[in-house]
């Protein structure tokens, strides 16, 4: 989700990247202690002599050692029970949490009683008729259907509460973000201190932050709504920001030059020409809130994560189908509804033609005026606030039916010939290649893991970002998670592996025969807009719970990404540039050796940095269908009430991330300061 | 460079006796780091190429100094990067420079508060984009009422001032249409018709023109010396086009590596170039279209040096040499040059006026700057 419309614009920051400058030629002479400790070779050798020294103090033992873990797991439960204990006598509690959530709830339940006002007819019909305001017939068409197949698959009641909780914490996002994105667009200062907090945001599994929140705001709504709102703002923030400072200079420079003020040139000229960019931030909230309702249900919001988590529980794959499905549709009748208007700020859609707007404020208010009468007409005179019952029909049945057979041909040992069936792949990959992964990371000293990727991040971006991956590595150990951080790497690992193999080659197919770009642009369309939890319903048919579930189902959330990124970059160089390569008589594959590859290697440097993330998101989430590691942690944490457990495989999971992000990313950026 | 167009009509009004409405004074910009601690050290005088070797900075404009009347159209000209969009930037501080005094309007524009400068750019000074600078997201009616907009004017009252401005432009009817519905032409003339909405008293042009096509260009040059000749507006405009400045300028500043090298009528830098890097620039102008007789002309020191005898082969000073050839060749007496009065204030031969077009000096007699000695500048070319 993170990425799903993001790659555009973080490539555009790649590309600002790929510019190394040179440092400042001001003073030359001997060499100054700085530049010695600059060279690289005088790091490695620091950095192995660390790693030895180490090992003869602590010895060669694998593992991290037990003694120095300072009791983490205990510590944050008793942290835990505290706070219990104290939530309702400590100011904090009773002065500042309480109220926010009492105003979270009073929100959702807000909305949730107008859409109970507007009854089903009332809510189809605005849906439609948001669909022509824009001035799209068939988005009104598709929007009729999906929303009344919230009713008829069963799932309208649920389907209300969901919409209540994304209506609240979309909104807030938007609100939050918007001002945030424009001081930062104005303030070099404010965007360096915000843009870390937004990658390390942007980078959380939302499981991360769960027993925080559960601990802090209790079961229900408030922390439903902090948790969506702390995983979806990041986009809008940084689309507002995006789009503020993408204005071009010289238009900028022409509103200046009339005297206009700043608040002018911000409401008159940036805000304006920002707001397509800025309704892209609100789709992309739109996905990502959405994208967590299954794992909000886990802090008990309810809705439509229930049915998804209950059925996932018990292997139903037709009733997760479902539920799954009208998630999905959820989150693509609020997109259509948002990018229907996005266009119309679009200056490449808007004419000067067309209806005029006079004409169009008065259809449109016509429009609303006939949603209320509908609405009236539905409550009072045939009290129809629920989707009648009888209407609604299940495919769930049918749906398990078909799979059943499905999993009965491919499944077992002798279903498939030769190969065997794909409990023989589960099998196979979790003994040979995860467990043994699995065995070696944990097992590996902690003084060669430390130093091991602090060299590594030494080569990539020098001594902070050694020093940096270091400290992360060593924190892994220290909170006591050392053996359950191992098997969510290892993990990462083979679905990363899968996706490059899988990706990158494709990435290149579509670079260059257009019709496989062509043929796998829906596919990748409805890769990148499913919600994480997603995946984890079609793997269980075939992997069972367990590791192999959750490595297929991060392959396939992540490779999206990978196989867009990787074209997306060959696309960008610049086309004089191949064409010289050409010239020369280069074969194809030469051209993508020589030319092509190196110039695109800043997005794929991100493509793979952008996977790696993901797969560690969806390695997260598949906690939930067993798979071992740090999410099944956190699952355990909130479901037997293990605080202690939940929390420092949080934790782990913010500095795993971190580590993994550092090392797969280029070097630190330096911009020029911009002049007057 | 190959054709001139047409020159400006040396025989027009003279603004340089109006007062001065822009005045610059040592001005100094560097870009980079620190670019400000290099103001007055050996370094800042440095060529680019090794300032910027030594220091990284660039000195984008260095120690210039002009002064721009009522009514007049400067032209400051010079290569891709020689300084001069920063120094019509520095003049309504878009850019500030590091030292020296800007003087628009009879304010110090170095000083004015953040409302002063608003002020002033709200209401006497307007500024035409090389790409534009058009608003995408609004309609051509409110891209023009912009100005007025930002000053607080009525819809209403804007609405009526821009469909003027729109006609006299030559856009009425597309008021409603957005910029990226038009031609690039037109688009400029929204760019135009914005700058003078606000009838300010300065026109700051850059590179206005450098964008659209050479026919297109050449139209809106027309444009400019039209509404000139109606409005006489104070007018800076930078190019890198010769022929444009040739064709607009009142006066013509040479610029390099921030520096002005020659400032002077076009007929002085073409006529009299101060160094190679002007003459290079000046070279392929056709200077039988650019010069006039008073410039190649020998001029009398009295009147009574030699006031007769030319019978009917005289000529108008401000006559361009390319239409006096045919008479001068005629024969190898000389022609009389007088001037508005009918005074007879020189003489031109036929190897003096060659020389003068073929541009190579004659010995100890050079043409020229020796017509100009003894007068004081604005009155040098013009009667
Ligand atoms: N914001 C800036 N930061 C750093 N250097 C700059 C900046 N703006 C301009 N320069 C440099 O200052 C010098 C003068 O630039 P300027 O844009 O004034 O030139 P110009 O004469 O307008 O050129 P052109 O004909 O290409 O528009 C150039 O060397 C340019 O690289
Ligand atoms: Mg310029």
């Amino acid at each position: 989700m993170t990425v799903a419309i993001g790659n555009e614009t973080t490539l555009e920051e790649a590309e600002q990247l790929g510019v190394d400058r040179p440092a400042s030629p001001r003073g030359t002479g001997g060499p100054s202690v700085r530049q010695t400790l600059a060279k690289p070779w005088v790091g490695l050798v620091v950095l192995a002599a660390g790693a030895v020294v180490s090992a003869i103090l602590t010895g060669v033992k694998g593992g991290f050692p037990a003694g120095w873990v300072p009791g983490s797991i205990s510590a944050f439960s008793s942290l835990g029970t505290w706070i219990t204990a104290h939530q309702s006598s400590a100011p904090f509690f009773t002065d500042v949490l309480a109220p926010i959530g009492t105003g979270l709830n009073a929100m959702v339940s807000g909305v949730s009683t107008f859409l109970g006002w507007l009854t089903w007819p009332g809510l189809i019909l605005l849906g439609a008729f948001s669909g022509l305001a824009a001035g799209r017939w068939k988005t009104a068409i598709f929007l009729v259907v999906a929303i009344a197949a919230f009713g008829l698959l069963g799932l309208w009641a649920d389907s209300m509460s969901t919409l209540s909780l994304m209506t609240v914490a979309v909104g807030i996002s938007v609100v939050i973000g918007v001002p945030l994105g424009i001081v930062a667009a104005f303030s070099r200062h404010f965007e360096q201190l915000l843009r870390p907090v937004l990658d390390l945001m942007q980078m959380l599994p939302a499981y991360a932050y769960l027993v925080p929140i559960v601990i802090l705001f209790s079961i229900g709504n408030p922390g439903g709504v902090v948790a969506t709102v702390i995983y979806a703002t990041p986009p809008i923030i940084r689309l507002t920001l995006l789009g503020i400072r993408t204005v071009p200079d010289d238009v900028i420079e022409a509103g200046k030059s009339f005297g206009s003020n700043r608040w002018q040139l911000l409401r008159k000229v940036q805000l304006p020409m920002a707001l397509r960019m800025i309704l892209l931030g609100v789709n992309q909230v739109i996905m990502m809130a959405l994208s967590v309702v299954v794992i909000a249900s886990l802090i008990g919001t309810g809705g439509l994560g229930d049915p998804v988590l209950q059925a996932l529980n018990i292997v139903n794959v037709g009733d997760a189908f479902t539920a799954g499905t009208v998630i999905v549709l959820m989150a693509m009748v609020l997109d259509r509804v948002v990018s229907a208007f996005g266009e119309r700020a679009d200056p490449a859609h808007r004419t000067s033609k067309g209806m005029p707007v006079r004409r169009r404020r008065e259809l449109i208010a016509a429009g609303f005026a006939l949603v209320v009468v509908t609405a009236l007409v539905a409550k009072l005179g045939f009290s129809a606030t629920n989707f009648p019952t009888a209407w609604s029909f299940s495919v769930a049945g049918p749906l398990n039916t078909g799979l059943g057979w499905l999993q009965h041909h491919l499944y077992h040992y002798a279903s498939v010939p030769i190969v065997g069936g794909t409990s023989n792949l589960s099998a196979f990959v979790t003994l040979e290649i995860l467990n043994p992964l699995t065995r070696i990371a944990g097992d590996m000293p902690w003084w060669l893991a430390v130093f091991g990727t602090a060299a590594l991040g030494y080569i990539i971006g020098g001594w902070r970002r050694a020093l940096l991956v270091g400290i992360c590595v060593t924190g892994i150990g220290l909170l006591g998670v050392w053996n359950d951080s191992a098997a969510t790497l290892a993990q990462v690992l083979v679905a990363l592996v899968m996706c490059i193999i899988v990706g990158l080659p494709l990435g290149v197919a579509a670079y260059w025969w257009d019709p496989v770009e062509k043929a796998l642009r829906p596919v990748l369309d409805v890769l990148q807009t499913m919600p994480a939890f997603v995946y984890l319903i079609p793997v269980v048919l075939f992997f069972s719970v367990g590791n192999m579930a959750g490595v297929t189902a991060s392959f396939v959330y992540a490779l999206a990404p990978a196989v867009r990124l990787t074209n997306l970059g060959l696309r960008r160089v610049p086309r004089d540039m191949v064409e010289a390569g050409t010239s020369f008589g280069s074969t194809r594959l030469q051209l993508l050796r020589k030319v092509e590859l190196p110039a695109a290697r800043p997005a794929i440097v991100l493509a793979i940095n952008q996977t790696i993330l993901l797969v560690l998101a969806e390695v997260i989430v598949a906690g939930l269908v067993g798979a071992g590691g740090l999410g099944y942690d956190v699952v355990v944490g909130l479901e037997r009430d293990e605080f202690g457990l939940g929390l420092a495989a949080g934790l782990a999971i913010v500095v795993l991330g971190v580590v993994l992000d550092r090392l797969t990313q280029g070097r630190e950026q330096r911009r020029p300061a911009r002049a007057a | 460079m190959s054709a001139v167009a047409s020159v400006k009509d040396p025989a027009r009004e003279d603004p340089t006796s109006h007062p001065v409405q822009i005045s610059c004074q040592h001005l100094w910009k560097f870009f980079g780091h620190n670019g400000h601690s290099l103001l007055g050290t050996p370094e800042a005088n440095l060529p680019q190429a090794e300032l910027q070797e030594r220091t990284g900075c660039i000195a984008a404009i260095r120690d210039v100094s002009f002064e721009v009347h009522r009514g007049e159209v400067f032209v400051v000209m010079g290569l891709s990067g020689s300084g001069k969009s920063t120094l019509i930037r520095s003049l309504t501080r878009l850019i500030e420079v590091d030292s020296g005094n800007i003087e628009l309007c009879g304010e110090d524009v170095r000083h004015l508060d953040p409302a002063g400068l608003r002020d002033l750019r709200r209401h006497r000074v307007s500024m035409v984009f090389q790409q534009f600078g058009l608003f995408p997201h609004r309609r051509v009616v409110d891209n023009v009422a912009y100005g007025l907009e930002v000053q607080g004017v009525k819809r209403a009252e804007r609405y009526q001032r821009v469909e003027e401005l729109l006609k006299v432009v030559g856009l009425s009817g597309f008021s409603r249409s957005y910029p990226d519905e038009l031609s690039g032409g037109m688009q400029q003339r929204v760019g135009l018709a914005r700058a003078l909405a606000v009838d300010p008293d300065v026109l700051l042009f850059d590179e206005a023109f450098s964008a659209l096509d050479p026919l297109i260009r050449r139209e809106m040059q027309d444009e400019v010396i039209r509404l000139q000749e109606r409005l006489h507006k104070t007018v800076v405009f930078v190019s890198h086009d010769l022929d444009e400045a040739l064709k607009l300028g009142d006066r013509i500043a040479i610029m390099r590596e921030g520096s002005f090298v020659q400032v002077g009528t076009p007929e002085e830098v073409v006529g009299a170039p101060v160094d190679d890097y002007v003459a290079a620039f000046t070279r392929d102008v056709p200077r039988a279209k650019v010069l006039t007789a008073r410039w190649a002309m020998r001029p009398f020191g009295t009147r009574s040096d030699r006031s007769s005898g030319f019978g009917d082969r005289v000529v108008a000073a401000s006559t361009r040499l390319q239409d006096v050839l045919n008479m001068v060749l005629q024969s190898d007496e000389p022609v009389g040059v007088v001037d508005d009065e009918g005074e007879i204030i020189g003489e031109l031969d036929r190897t003096t006026a060659t020389a003068v077009i073929a541009g190579s000096p004659l010995e100890g007699d050079a043409p020229g700057p020796r017509a100009q000695a003894g007068k004081t500048h604005g009155e040098g070319t013009r009667p």
